[in-house]
């Protein structure tokens, strides 16, 4: 087969077809970074591993945030809450932006069309459009909501006790992010990353008639709205969501990830129950055999991974959730390798 | 007469207003704030930690139930308060080191304190010397380690070692959950107990303490 570049594998396992070779991009820790790339940039290391794309969130390349407190790592986000830095290179919300409907009655969104936000987009537009996949982060509105807006608890209390309220945040959270995705595409965005957590390891965090009822509907409308553009959509969320999967593929999402394994998730599962029908981007555990497997463990599992569910396309080989700064570097490099080593089609594993 | 299963159900329906009149009521009523705590919250967290388990509820109608409890408990903690000693005993529990996953440690919190426990809770990227400080100055029967985090468990096991250091594990039990972790790692780091959930970790509280 022809040789294909990055961009052509990712959109052609994105529509659930065989491309030269399992695709394969990741978002990696600085951390990580420094162990197999001294000095290197995210972007060097992209194009030193020949990674098939390119991925970033909104979150950390085009939200806004002032200090409160340098000492503690402290920053207010563009939405009004507050954020904490860890380990890891994105902030974590810890403070919700609204605590009361009467903040929101009097609350003004941030403007998604400043100039500014797009910057790295189009740094990494000039630098490899066309040849890799230019993943941009959309935060989905369940999380955004939940995670920046509201917080967790205050979420959670009211889809019981308030659903207008939460109606009236998905609403406002929708009509920004339709704005960004409208601003991204434009600039040269090839997938969109849907990222935001619905599960946790047991099960789905709110039951299946709460994700009908608050957490699809926004989804679905992120996807049509990509879709009108011919953007295609993968849809990241850790977690056990066996009992709520249907849900989400009726979105029309392209791709899945992770397919968590901590959560009891089974990739060959996924693919003889809905591997037609979708996308699988995963699911390598950066839980434990990243962290703390050997190299050939890791080399074992990819391999493991590309048998279960590379059959026919329709796979992207990834991580359980990312790079994160507690992943050996040689262990990610066993990974890459592995995906170059058993992920040639016509896949011969069996 | 107040029929304490009516509080249990308000527990189990999250009805705040509801859990919080009918506490009221019971004080009012004279019944002792200990009975209002084992026959009417304590039944009904039990039956919102079965339904969890059983995949009726969720993370929303827990907040909730936990939101109910949290009311009728403000008006019994004076009472319960007044003959000394909490309940069942004061708990200390935190997120270890490098790890800010703390929605699966507040609903351990809720369950405890449902079940008449006095938590004080250090929050998330605790160290081990906040831990040993804390367990030092209070006089607690048991630290919880929270741990999502394979690359922060270690952290869990510094911390019990942190304790020795200081002369402390004596002191307390030790409990450690959290998604990743497992009885067989609890025991390897030498914790005294493990639990996998919020409803098993209250019971687990109690037995290590002698009284389930
Ligand atoms: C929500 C979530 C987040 C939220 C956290 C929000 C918050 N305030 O807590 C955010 C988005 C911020 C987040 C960040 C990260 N996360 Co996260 N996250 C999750 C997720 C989806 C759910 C966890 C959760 O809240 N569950 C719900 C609660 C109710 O369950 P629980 O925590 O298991 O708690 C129950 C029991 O474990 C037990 N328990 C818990 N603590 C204790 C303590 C005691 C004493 C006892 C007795 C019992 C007990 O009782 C609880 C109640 O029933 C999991 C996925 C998963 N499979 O679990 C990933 C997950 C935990 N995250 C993961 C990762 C990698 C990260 C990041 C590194 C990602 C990144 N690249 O930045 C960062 C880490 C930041 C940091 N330094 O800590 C990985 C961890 C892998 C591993 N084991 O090492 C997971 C498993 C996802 C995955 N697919 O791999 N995350």
């Amino acid at each position: 087969m022809r040789k294909m570049s990055g961009l052509e594998r990712v959109l052609t396992a994105l529509k659930c077809k065989e491309p030269d070779r399992v695709p394969h991009f990741e978002r990696v820790a600085k951390r990580v970074i420094e162990g197999i790339l001294p000095g290197a940039s995210y972007e060097d290391l992209v194009e030193y591993l020949d990674l098939d794309g390119i991925r970033f969130i909104d979150r950390t390349h085009s939200w806004s945030y002032e200090v409160v407190d340098e000492a503690r790592r402290v920053k207010r986000d563009q939405w009004g809450g507050l954020v904490r830095y860890t380990t890891e290179d994105n902030p974590i919300p810890f403070e919700p932006a609204i605590r009361s409907e009467k903040d929101l009655d009097n609350y003004v969104l941030p403007d998604p069309d400043e100039e500014w936000r797009y910057e790295y987009l189009k740094q990494v537009v000039k630098r490899f459009k066309g040849e890799r996949a230019i993943v941009v982060g959309v935060t989905d509105i369940f999380a955004l909501g939940r995670e920046n807006f509201l917080g967790d608890v205050g979420y959670f209390r009211a889809m019981v006790k308030n659903p207008d309220l939460i109606d009236r945040v998905n609403e406002l959270l929708l009509s920004y992010q339709l704005r960004y995705i409208k601003n991204c595409i434009e600039l040269g965005a090839d997938v969109l990353w849907i990222n935001g957590d619905w599960a946790m390891t047991e099960k789905p965090m709110v039951s299946r008639q709460f994700a009908q009822r608050f957490l699809t509907p926004p989804l679905q409308k992120l996807v049509e709205y990509a879709h009108s553009w011919g953007v295609p959509c993968i849809k990241h969320t850790d977690g056990n969501i066996w009992p709520i999967y249907d849900l989400i593929l009726d979105t029309g999402v392209d791709g899945l990830h992770p397919i968590d394994p901590m959560a009891g998730m089974d990739i060959g599962e996924a693919k003889a129950k809905f591997g037609d029908r979708v996308c699988l981007c995963g699911n390598v555990s950066c839980a434990f055999s990243l962290v703390s497997g050997t190299e050939e463990e890791v080399r074992q599992e990819t391999k493991e991974v590309i048998r279960k569910a590379g059959r026919g396309g329709g796979l992207i080989c990834m991580s359980s959730n990312s790079i994160h700064s507690g992943v050996k570097p040689a262990n990610y490099l066993a990974m890459v390798k592995a995906i170059r080593e058993f992920g040639q089609y016509p896949l011969a594993l069996d | 007469m107040v029929n304490l299963e009516d509080l249990s159900q308000a527990v189990v329906k999250g009805d705040v207003e509801a859990a919080f009149a009918l506490t009221k009521a019971a004080l009012e009523a004279g019944l002792p704030a200990g009975e209002i705590l084992d026959r009417g919250l304590i039944p009904g967290l039990k039956e919102v930690g079965d339904l969890f388990e059983e995949g009726e509820y969720y993370l929303p109608e827990l907040i909730v139930s936990g939101d109910a409890v949290a009311q009728a408990l403000e008006l019994l903690e004076p009472a319960l308060r007044q003959g000394g000693e909490p309940h069942m005993g004061k708990y200390l529990i935190g997120t270890v080191q490098g790890d800010i996953h703390d929605l699966g440690k507040n609903i351990v919190i809720m369950m405890l304190k449902g079940n008449g426990w006095e938590v004080t809770d250090l929050g998330v990227d605790v160290s081990p010397e906040e831990f040993c400080a804390a367990v030092s100055e209070g006089d607690f029967q048991i630290v919880g380690l929270s741990s999502l985090l394979t690359m922060t468990m270690p952290n869990a096991a510094r911390t019990i070692e942190a304790l020795k250091k200081a002369g402390l594990r004596e002191k307390v039990k030790v409990m450690v959950g959290g998604a990743p972790t497992t009885p067989e790692w609890a025991a390897q780091i030498g914790a005294d107990a493990h639990a996998k959930d919020g409803p098993s970790a209250a019971r687990v509280a109690a037995e290590l303490v002698g009284k389930s």
